[in-house]
C-alpha cells in the first residue's frame, strides 16, 4: 500500500488485492475439500460403480463449486449444495454417455476391477444399485449412505418430500428383490 | 433396520482407493479457475451471467433449501427465477396432500413419445376435471411476462429450458396421493407440484 503513491495508482493495488482474495479463496475452498472430498467421491461411485469416474466426477463437481465459490460458501449448506452439484454433473454424465448406461445396466460377470479381492457383498449392492433409475440410486445414496433427511434429499434433488419416499420405497424394495430379504433385515 | 442399511453402504465403499485432498482440490482450482476466466470473458462479450449459470448446469447457490425458508424473499437467481409461481387465491407453497389442483411437470429431456402417454393418461382418468397443457412456448410467454422487468433473466432463458407441463384440477383432493402417486411413476415426469385452490382459481393453481 505505502509504494502506491511512485506506481501509477490503481492496476497495481488491483491486482495486489485480487491476488490476495484469491489467496483467501483457495484456502477456504482447500478446507472445504479436505472435509468433504472423500465422502463425495465415495457417493460418486456409488452412483457410478467406478473409482475412475468418480474421481472425474468429484473434481468436475468440485471445479464447477470453485468458479462459483463466492456466491456459493455463503449458501445456507456448503455441504447440501455441493451434492446438488454433483448429482447434476452425474445425471448429466448419464445422459450424455446414455450408451453406458446399458453397460451398467447388464449383469456383472467379471468382478469389479477397482475393487481388487472384493468380497461378494461390495459387488452385489454397487451392482444392484446400477441397475436402478440414476434418480432413485440418487435418493438412496443421499438417504442411506450419506444419511440426509428426506426434506434435504427433496432440496438436493429438486424433489418433492413425497416423491423422495415414494423413489425410496420403490428403489428399496428393488435392492431387496435382487439381494434377497436378509440384506434390509438382518 | 436403517442403521444396518448405512453400515451395507459403507461397506460398499471400502474399496476406496484414496486421493489425497490437496491434490484434489488444486486440480479443481485450476479447472475451476478456467471455467471462472471462460465465464469473465462471456460477461464482458456481454452475455448474461446468468446464461453460464443456467448452462453449468448449477442451480442458485442462494435458492433456500428447505420450503420452510421460502417465506424470506429469495435472492433472485434464475433458479429461484424459474420456479413456478402459484395463482393468488391458491395456497401460496405447494401442499403434499389433498390438493386440489396438481401441475405436472415433464422433465426437460422428456421424449414425445413419454408426452404423448402423460396426456393420454391425464385426460383419461375418471379423477380429473379437467386438464391444461402448458407447451415451452407459453411457459416462456409466462416467464417473460413475470420477468418482465428484470430482461437480463429473459435474455439468459430460452424455451428450451422451460418445462412442459400438465396442470390438473381434480374430482376430489382425496384422489391426490393416487394420482400423485401414478403419475410421478410415469417415464418423463420430472415433478409433480399440488396446490389448494377455489374452483375459479387457474387450473392447476399456478399463475
Amino acid at each position: 500500500m505505502t509504494d502506491t503513491s511512485t506506481v501509477a495508482p490503481g492496476p497495481a493495488v488491483w491486482s495486489r488485492a485480487r491476488r490476495r482474495t484469491k489467496e483467501a479463496r483457495d484456502q477456504e475452498f482447500t478446507a472445504f475439500v479436505e472435509a468433504a472430498g472423500t465422502r463425495l467421491r465415495r457417493s460418486a461411485y456409488l452412483m457410478c460403480r467406478d473409482w475412475h469416474l468418480a474421481q472425474d466426477l468429484t473434481q468436475h463437481t468440485l471445479a464447477k463449486m470453485y468458479a462459483s465459490w463466492d456466491r456459493v460458501r455463503t449458501s445456507a449448506s456448503v455441504e447440501a449444495y455441493s451434492r446438488r452439484v454433483l448429482m447434476n454433473v452425474v445425471f448429466d454424465q448419464q445422459r450424455r454417455h446414455s450408451g453406458s448406461e446399458i453397460v451398467l445396466a447388464d449383469l456383472p460377470d467379471r468382478p469389479d476391477a477397482g475393487t481388487t479381492g472384493a468380497p461378494e457383498l461390495r459387488v452385489t449392492l454397487v451392482d444392484a444399485l446400477a441397475r436402478l433409475d440414476v434418480r432413485d440410486r440418487a435418493v438412496l445414496v443421499l438417504r442411506h449412505a450419506e444419511d440426509h433427511s428426506v426434506e434435504t434429499v427433496a432440496a438436493i434433488l429438486g424433489l418433492s418430500v413425497s416423491a423422495v419416499k415414494m423413489r425410496n420405497a420403490r428403489a428399496l424394495e428393488r435392492l431387496r428383490a435382487q439381494l434377497g430379504e436378509d440384506f434390509l433385515n438382518r | 433396520m436403517d442403521g444396518h442399511l448405512r453400515d451395507r453402504f459403507e461397506q460398499a465403499t471400502a474399496g476406496d482407493p484414496g486421493a489425497p485432498p490437496g491434490e484434489l482440490a488444486l486440480a479443481a482450482i485450476t479447472e475451476g479457475g478456467r471455467i471462472r476466466r471462460r465465464r469473465h470473458r462471456l460477461v464482458a462479450a456481454g452475455v448474461a451471467a446468468g446464461l453460464v449459470l443456467a448452462a453449468g448446469g448449477l442451480t442458485a447457490a442462494n435458492l433456500p433449501w428447505g420450503a420452510a425458508d421460502r417465506t424470506a424473499t429469495p435472492p433472485v437467481t434464475i433458479a429461484a427465477a424459474m420456479v413456478p409461481v402459484s395463482a393468488p387465491s391458491c395456497s401460496q407453497s405447494p401442499v403434499e396432500d389433498h390438493a386440489t389442483d396438481l401441475a405436472v411437470f415433464l422433465a426437460t429431456e422428456a421424449t414425445d413419445r413419454q408426452r404423448d402417454a402423460v396426456a393420454a393418461a391425464v385426460r383419461d382418468d375418471a379423477r380429473v376435471d379437467a386438464v391444461v397443457f402448458e407447451s415451452r412456448a407459453e411457459a416462456y410467454q409466462r416467464f417473460a411476462t413475470l420477468w418482465a422487468d428484470s430482461p437480463d433473466f429473459v435474455a439468459a432463458i430460452n424455451a428450451d429450458d422451460l418445462p412442459e407441463s400438465f396442470r390438473l384440477r381434480l374430482t376430489d383432493p382425496e384422489h391426490d396421493a393416487a394420482l400423485r402417486a401414478r403419475f410421478a411413476a410415469m417415464p418423463g415426469v420430472a415433478q409433480i407440484l399440488g396446490h389448494r385452490c377455489p374452483t375459479d382459481a387457474p387450473v392447476g393453481g399456478l399463475r
